[in-house]
């Protein structure tokens, strides 16, 4: 049934819907926070346990701070090298962990090439 | 014999299409073009427009017998008579009506959407809200123009920017028959004025703000792990469900397209939710609701009132985003650029992709893509908890 509006109904959705948005996206803000917190203060703890032991190692080794060069096989260019370190920067960012690209070289196998393996696989894994 | 025969075309020339055109169908028939060439040429939103204009021009030739609106009227719809009397866009449409095109929409949607800039920076979500303000400040002006209630609801919900929530929460409100308006011609307006986004919002954004407030630069967003990334969708959902059921339809299925596509361990149902199942619905959806458009609901004072409503709600909604967008500035002495704001206005990544346009209009350095990506997925929470309110608020 169709109902004509009166100010006060219009004024009540006004005020109520704005008000339930606000509220609901508020308590979303509050879980997300606490949710942040809470993995910070495991990661957190996680990062102590785990910190006495580098220190020793670091006294002993003080010297090279910058990580190993990837090692590169020959025939691969610069560009596609930076490639491939941007992508290993990009999923690192993505998932929060650190990656480290220790090594570039071109894969050996079977003489179907990389369509004829994707498709290999497509067909042989399991449901 | 010859009898017969110049009966027989007789009476087919007079069940035939041409001779019971009215001028009405002719116009519509013309509208439907229009459509189709913003969609085609333009490209205004073609996914769906198109197939809206053309069930617009299916339902609009005499005597297709596809689309019969009685069958949808009243309380109590039969699928018994849908079956028996309707035609092919009645048996799509069933899927309008009862609700299951659009929240599969959704779990589309959810399965494409990236929700880490918004956990990174969990503040987007205020102006997610704030960007809703556009849907009930709509609703005042459609109940000013004269609607009724569910009418007005219908219109408002257009503010959202979202097409499958506007159809989600018109096709509920108009049930029974009796509307100057119907899912079809709200649809229309929708899906019209998210194309045209990039019209609408940059000169609201640029008026309410100040050079200054233009050229902040906000912080880089933290890494998000995939733990969280997993626990967001399930959080989400049992919050939302509690506070506002009617919403759970909507919210449910956005989250879990995202928690399926998060989880990592589902790839193939991703694939085919983002895919097949996107563009089966798509197609069965636009071409269905473009039925609806019939000439009595679009050659009329109210589609008018509706295209002018539409304009409106676009409009309040970006400024409402913009505004809360400043107030954010003012609070915390100049970290967030009340140009985000506007992204809080649903239409994902189009708005975003307009706050960083403009953003680099004014100094081409600031790249402000992702801290606006934040905003304008907490808008499409945020729509469809309106769509939740609407539907919990008004009588239907």
């Amino acid at each position: 049934m169709n109902m004509q509006m009166d100010g006060t109904f219009v004024g009540s959705v006004v005020l109520s819907g704005i008000s339930i948005v606000f509220l609901a996206l508020i308590l979303l803000i509050l879980f997300v926070w606490l949710m942040d917190k809470v993995f910070k203060a495991v990661n957190g703890a996680k990062k102590k346990k785990a910190a006495p032991a580098p220190k020793e190692e670091i006294k002993a080794a003080p010297a090279p701070k910058a990580a190993p060069a990837p090692v590169v096989e020959d025939g691969i260019s610069d560009e596609i090298v930076a490639v491939i370190a941007a992508a290993v920067a990009a999923m690192s960012a993505e998932t929060g962990k650190t990656f480290r690209l220790t090594g570039i070289k071109r894969s050996g196998g079977t003489r179907r090439g990389a369509w004829g393996n994707a498709g290999a696989a497509e067909n042989t894994r399991p449901f | 014999m010859l009898e017969n025969f110049l009966e027989t075309l007789a009476a087919l020339a007079e069940e035939s299409g041409i001779a019971n055109l009215t001028w009405q169908q002719g116009v519509m028939i013309l509208i439907s073009f229009v459509f189709m060439y913003l969609a085609i040429k333009k490209q205004f939103e073609p996914l769906l427009l198109l197939p809206i204009a053309f069930g617009m021009l299916l339902t609009n030739l005499p005597n297709s017998n596809m689309y019969h609106p009685e069958l949808f009227e009243g309380t109590d719809i039969s699928l018994g008579n849908i079956f028996k009397d309707g035609g092919l866009l009645d048996v799509f449409y069933i899927g309008v009506k009862f609700e299951i095109f659009p929240p599969l929409i959704f779990l589309g949607i959810g399965c494409m959407t990236d929700f880490a800039p918004l956990i990174a920076n969990p503040k987007s979500f205020l102006l997610g809200a704030a960007a809703q303000g556009g849907i009930f400040f709509t609703f005042v002006g459609a109940a000013l123009l004269g609607f009724s209630d569910r009418e007005a609801g219908s219109i408002a919900i257009i503010g959202g920017a979202d097409g499958p929530t506007s159809i989600f929460v018109s096709s509920q409100l108009l049930n029974g028959g009796g509307f100057s308006v119907d899912t079809g011609t709200i649809a229309l307006a929708a899906y019209t004025y998210m194309a045209l986004v990039p019209v609408i919002q940059p000169p609201i954004m640029k008026a309410l703000t100040t050079q200054k407030e233009r050229l902040v630069r906000m912080d880089s967003l933290r890494p998000v792990s995939k733990t969280e990334k997993i626990i967001f969708p399930i959080l989400v959902t049992i919050v939302i469900a509690l506070l506002v059921p009617d919403a759970t339809t909507l919210v449910g299925m956005l989250m879990l397209g995202n928690l399926l596509k998060e989880s990592g361990v589902c790839e193939r149902l991703v694939k085919t939710a983002q895919n097949e199942l996107m563009n089966i619905v798509t197609i069965l959806l636009g071409v269905s609701v473009g039925a609806t458009t019939t000439a009595d609901k679009v050659i009329s004072m109210a589609f008018l009132k509706v295209i002018l409503l539409g304009v409106i709600a676009f409009c309040l909604g970006t400024a409402c985003g913009v505004l809360f967008g400043k107030l954010m500035y003012v609070v915390t002495k100049g970290k967030v650029n009340p140009l985000i704001g506007s992204a809080g206005v649903s239409a994902v990544p189009m708005a975003a992709r307009i706050s960083q346009k403009v953003g680099a209009e004014y100094d081409p350095t600031n790249f402000l893509l992702m801290n606006a990506m934040g905003p304008n997925v907490a808008g499409v929470i945020g729509s469809a908890v309106a769509a939740g309110v609407l539907l919990s608020i008004i009588p239907h």
